[in-house]
């Protein structure tokens, strides 16, 4: 028992180091539209252009998703086909998610992760330069940003794998740390404001009982 | 034991698809690096098995098609030179994952779910649903036409079916109930509303779209307009029907539900009359108003009128004026530049589609958009109206603009002649809650249909302006409250919230959708390597079939891959599939995008999976039962169905605007 409470303060740490750095590149998002917001007004506006914008503009966007890869699979958030998984019990739910992450995830991400240190590694030694426009920015550094989110999805990927692990001695799934999530419906409520004795209050609809449908 | 049931038969299923992969898996071969051009073909359809499979058990597709790529190239490449099978495998998925880091398409897709979420945070639903809901009250079934308005609106600028779902089960499904509505003609509204936003540019789903197939997301989306407003009105006029026929499942609403609160001006000058014209002139002549909200009553009466001056304005000069500067020819030649620098700027825009090798960075798209864009932007403001005026060859207003100019004056004459106290103060509304959202649409859609702005640039403007839209809704709001003082403060501190908040579900959802991409293009580069896609092809041709039962069993297949799969997965998965075979049955990649996206709209309302349902269960009453909604959305996909073989029948209604603009 205290394993695996010592291993859940493991697990709770690497899920919070991936959402930290998740939530660090999320800024980005904020960055890229004031980029190419600046930049079209720059350039209808000002009728100043600039030749780096395109580059920096992808590599904003490229960054972005990729950083946030493991901070995604730390909430659960990739998508999965949700036909039967939902009916399954917890422990059968581990098994299958046991097996697919080391036959499937473990040999795809380190996959990435050694091809692209080699691609950023050669990038680095040849001192690429984009050259979508004449005098490009540097490229490897975008490129470096292959393995560091393979890396990092690696890491999260173990921690996943571990918590299958618990989930099969202990008959439920370890817990998660909260985050935002897209469909907030406590927030929303608030934003409309709209209260759960109101809800209760509601009368039901005409025609509850004889059923109008298939048309 | 009803879950027992349905496991039953989701492994049914899988046993069926798995047991022929064992038997036919070239098992001698497999590990001895001697598999035969046809062994490898079948390793393909085994590999598409597979992962049907591995996707059913619920495992992150992402991760399931990166894995199961990397074995299978390994795999081909095996085949053909044991030594060099690991290099070339790296190098294909590095390179296949650096194209989607660097695609100049999926860029704009984090920019439309960050505009998404800032708009569904600005908290203007609220007043959306409400005015609407006063300016439509003497429709049949007001409330429910209310309803699929807001959310087609909403939906357009927000994307997010989940979100406008659930905010719509709190306000507008109550409302109904409250009213007497038939519980499922109120949820079937609420749910096949809420959906529009996937397919009514500007969709994310579209832009996915187009990043698979290599179709201009920019013609995409100008055709996608029409069947998303043909899609919408169908709804609406399908209620319209059902209140007419059927009164007792929309009762009209109470005459207390209807009326509209007049501000204190209005209700002193009210009794004088019921024009709220003539009402506010004679007003300013009196002593004892007050002048100020006198004057803003009045001008808030005549912005339409101010509005369509300037449109009739700016339509006198584009339509006279170059019959006056140049000679036809000129002009002609003039629209067939600009016609062309669109054409390019299109091609630039996807010339570097997922399907090729675009791992090197010398197959980013060149930039001419940045050289071209300028005169693409000066000159398609003259170029739609020219087609119509050039013919004339008159130095006179065109006689359509008379026309024109009529039936503008006969409207706002009958306008203005029935505008009562009444009207001004849902025109009011509506003016502080519609107008700012569709302008916010129009301008963002505007931009790229007509080729002022790409894509990624009108989708970071149209968040800026989000952002803008969040922070003046929220500022009025305190400002009316009991906090005035800290208005600017407490609307600070909310706005960092919300752009906090949004940024990280921005990040996770573009996570989502990019990782799948990755996965997707190692995947179908695999199966590409191996000859799957060779087989299909040959076996799809060998069927026989006329584009039509081709296009009949595309898509059947995809209406079926709707019921267990969201379409991210069905899209970004299997379009690689059918798009090759389009060319052989001379089918449009742009026309079958369109059907496609109008097809998905039932995936999200087909049950067993259909999430549209479950967000409005999670809000409703506890007395309204799955089964009372997934039966009001069944008329729905019937009309779903009905509006996919109308566009089928009549492709115009789709292909008539990207023909006129781009020449397709």
């Amino acid at each position: 028992m205290a394993f695996f409470l010592r291993m859940q303060k493991t697990l709770l740490l690497v899920d919070k180091i991936s959402t930290w750095v998740g939530h660090a590149f999320s800024w980005f998002i904020v960055a890229l539209t004031l980029q190419v917001s600046w930049e079209v007004f720059s350039r209808y506006a000002l009728d100043r252009p600039h030749s780096w914008a395109f580059d920096v503009m992808i590599m904003f966007y490229g960054t972005l998703f990729m950083m946030a890869g493991a901070y995604t699979l730390a909430k659960n958030g990739h998508v999965r086909g949700d036909v039967l998984y939902g009916y399954f019990a917890p422990r059968t739910q581990a098994t299958i998610d046991l097996i697919l992450y080391v036959v499937f995830f473990i040999p795809g991400v380190i996959a990435l992760t050694y091809a692209g240190y080699y691609y950023a590694e050669e990038s680095w030694r040849i001192n690429e330069h984009s050259n979508v426009t004449a005098e490009g920015p540097p490229v490897y550094p975008f490129k470096t940003i292959i393995p560091v989110a393979g890396g990092f999805l690696l890491v999260q990927g173990i921690v996943e794998i571990i918590r299958c692990i618990i989930c099969l001695k202990e008959g439920h799934w370890p817990s998660r740390e909260q985050d935002v999530e897209e469909v907030d419906v406590d927030k929303l409520k608030e934003m409309v404001h709209v209260k759960d004795e109101d809800i209760r209050s509601i009368p039901a609809g005409s025609g509850a009982s004889k059923k109008h449908g298939a048309a | 034991m009803k879950m027992r049931k349905e496991l039953w038969f989701g492994f049914t299923i899988m046993a069926l698809i798995v047991t022929p992969v064992l038997v036919l898996t070239p098992w001698s071969h497999l590990f001895d690096a001697n598999l035969t051009r046809a062994d490898l073909g079948v390793l393909g359809l085994l590999m598409l098995a597979l992962v049907v499979v591995a996707i059913m058990l619920g495992f992150p597709t992402a991760f399931t098609l990166m894995g199961m790529g990397v074995m299978f190239a390994w795999f081909a490449y095996r085949s053909a030179n044991p030594d060099l099978a690991v290099r070339q495998t790296l190098d294909l998925m590095v390179q296949r994952a650096y194209a989607v880091m660097s695609n100049d398409v999926l860029i704009a897709v984090p920019l439309f779910v960050f505009m998404g979420y800032l708009v569904e945070r600005a908290a203007l639903i609220e007043r959306l649903f409400k005015s609407l809901h006063l300016a439509l009250t003497r429709v049949p079934g007001s409330l429910a036409v209310a309803t699929i308005v807001t959310c087609a609106i909403f939906a357009t600028a927000t994307g997010i079916v989940g979100a406008v779902v659930t905010l719509m089960g709190l306000l507008a499904f109550p409302a109904m109930l409250r009213a007497g509505y038939n519980t499922s003609v109120a949820a079937g509204s609420v749910t096949a509303g809420g959906c529009l936003g996937i397919l009514i540019p500007p969709s994310v789903l579209l832009i996915v779209y187009g990043a698979t197939a290599g179709v201009s997301v920019v013609q995409l989306y100008a055709g996608a307009f029409f069947p998303g407003i043909m899609l919408a009105l169908l709804y609406v006029g399908y209620v319209i029907v059902l209140a007419k026929i059927k009164p007792s499942l929309m009762p009209p609403l109470a005459e207390s539900e209807r009326r509209v609160v007049l501000s204190p001006v209005a209700q002193t000058l009210a009794p004088r009359g019921r024009n709220a014209l003539a009402g506010l002139f004679d007003g300013l002549r009196r002593p004892g108003i007050p002048k100020r909200a006198v004057l803003g009553q009045l001008v808030a009466s005549v912005l339409p009128g101010l509005a369509m001056g300037a449109l009739l304005i700016l339509m006198f000069h584009t339509a006279t004026a170059p019959v006056i500067e140049a000679s036809t020819a000129g002009l002609v030649e003039a629209g067939g530049e600009v016609a062309a620098a669109v054409q390019e700027e299109s091609v630039g825009l996807i010339g570097a589609p997922a399907e090729e090798e675009a791992g090197e960075a010398q197959e980013l798209s060149p930039p001419p958009a940045a050289e071209e864009a300028k005169p693409v932007a000066e000159a398609p403001s003259t170029a739609p109206t020219e087609q119509p005026a050039a013919p004339a060859e008159r130095r006179p207003v065109p006689t359509w603009l008379w026309i024109f100019l009529g039936v503008t004056v006969l409207v706002l004459a009958g306008l203005y002649w029935a505008w009562t106290w009444e009207r001004l103060e849902v025109f009011k509304m509506l003016l502080a809650s519609f107008f700012p959202l569709a302008l916010l649409i129009i301008a963002v859609l505007g931009s790229i249909v007509f080729g002022f702005a790409t894509p990624t640039e009108a989708a970071a403007v149209g968040a800026f302006g989000g952002f803008l839209l969040a922070i003046a809704y929220r500022f009025i709001e305190h400002w009316r409250g009991p906090a005035r003082s800290r208005a600017v403060w407490t609307t600070t501190r909310e706005m960092g919230a919300i752009l906090k908040e949004s940024s990280f579900l921005t990040a996770k959802t573009t996570a989502m959708v990019c990782w799948l991409f990755v996965g997707s293009s190692i995947f179908s580069a695999a199966f590409a390597l191996l000859g799957g896609q060779e087989i299909i092809e040959r076996w799809v041709l060998s069927l026989g079939l006329t584009p039509l039962q081709f296009m009949i069993l595309a898509q059947f297949i995809i209406f079926i891959l709707g019921w267990p799969l969201e379409w991210t997965e069905i899209i970004v998965i299997f379009m690689p599939i059918f798009i090759p075979l389009l060319a052989k049955f001379g089918v449009d990649p742009l026309f079958f995008g369109l059907l496609v996206a109008l097809n998905l709209q039932t995936a999200f309302l087909s049950p067993p999976v259909a999430m549209a349902a479950f967000y409005l269960k999670g809000v409703a009453p506890p007395h309204v039962t799955l089964n009372q909604i997934f039966g009001g959305m069944l008329p729905f996909m019937g009309i779903q169905l009905v509006a996919l073989a109308l566009l089928y029948t009549f492709p115009g209604i789709g292909l008539w605007l990207p023909q006129v603009l781009y020449g397709r």
